[in-house]
């Protein structure tokens, strides 16, 4: 179990999903991401060059199958931040729900 | 400004927490065997009838465990079901070793169906029932594979959230 631990970085919408998708992946390719969030290309650039100077992702540049691609990962700062901040939301709906009447 | 942890709503963490959900979904979405794989399974199950069908004891004991051999050396990769596609790699904790576990079950299945089925058959005074009992089961692996796949991918999608 992680450290509840809110990130301002990662709570905005459209970062937050980046995250998500991301934790869920060893890596994923950029095209990816910009179809499934319905992004622009130069939107979703400037949401990894945030996440990339926070030391939260990593970009890495492959070719696969003759074509230049990019494929993005998360690192593991990036993994223990995006666990915190997931224990953290838990926490605020957790203090939110009424404890379990006693019996 | 954005918001901090004291200034977070517990409906907006819950709408966080369901977005995070969702994206979860999106890469469970992608969880598969590569496409060829059906196709393989099925071509090799008919190859595999025919040569037992029309071949002498030699090719009759040997085509199988050639099949067999060459299916070991593609499974590790194929049926880890992390790479459908090259659009992502899906975690290993994400896939687990479902795909394989389901894939290994189903053949043993089909194993049964096409020994079933061919006895069936030639008891039935057929003609190649070893070649019709294949050709079925290959339907069987064309219209099952991908079906019992997207019934994992719900099973995996409704185990745990964020």
């Amino acid at each position: 179990m992680s450290e509840a631990r809110f990130d301002e970085l990662i709570h905005p919408s459209t970062r937050l999903s980046i995250v998500a998708l991301l934790a869920s992946a060893d890596w994923v390719e950029f095209a990816f991401v910009r179809d499934r969030l319905g992004l622009s290309d130069s939107a979703l650039s400037k949401q990894f060059a945030t996440l990339e100077e926070a030391g939260y992702i990593a970009v890495d540049r492959v070719v696969s199958e003759r074509r230049r691609r990019v494929r993005v990962r998360l690192t593991p700062a990036g993994r223990a931040a995006f666990d915190g901040h997931v224990a953290a939301l838990r926490e605020v709906v957790a203090l939110a729900e009424p404890p379990a009447a006693a019996t | 400004m954005p918001p901090t942890h004291d200034e977070i709503s517990p409906s907006e963490a819950r709408e966080a927490l369901d977005a995070i959900e969702h994206s979860r979904r999106q890469v469970i979405a992608e969880i598969d065997v590569p496409g060829w794989y059906w196709w393989f399974l099925a071509a090799g199950w008919v190859a595999v009838g025919a040569a037992v069908e029309f071949g002498g004891p030699w090719v009759t004991g040997l085509a199988p465990l050639l099949f067999g051999a060459l299916h070991a050396g593609l499974a590790s990769h194929a049926l880890s079901g992390r790479h459908r596609s090259g659009d992502l790699s899906v975690r290993r904790e994400v896939a687990g070793h479902s795909v394989l576990l389901v894939v290994f079950g189903f053949l043993v299945v089909l194993c049964a169906a096409t020994l079933g089925l061919a006895l069936l058959i030639d008891a039935d005074g057929a003609r190649h029932p070893g070649l019709l009992a294949s050709f079925m089961v290959a339907l069987m692996v064309l219209v099952g594979g991908p079906r019992l796949m997207a019934a994992l991918r719900r099973r995996l999608a409704r185990a745990g959230t964020a």
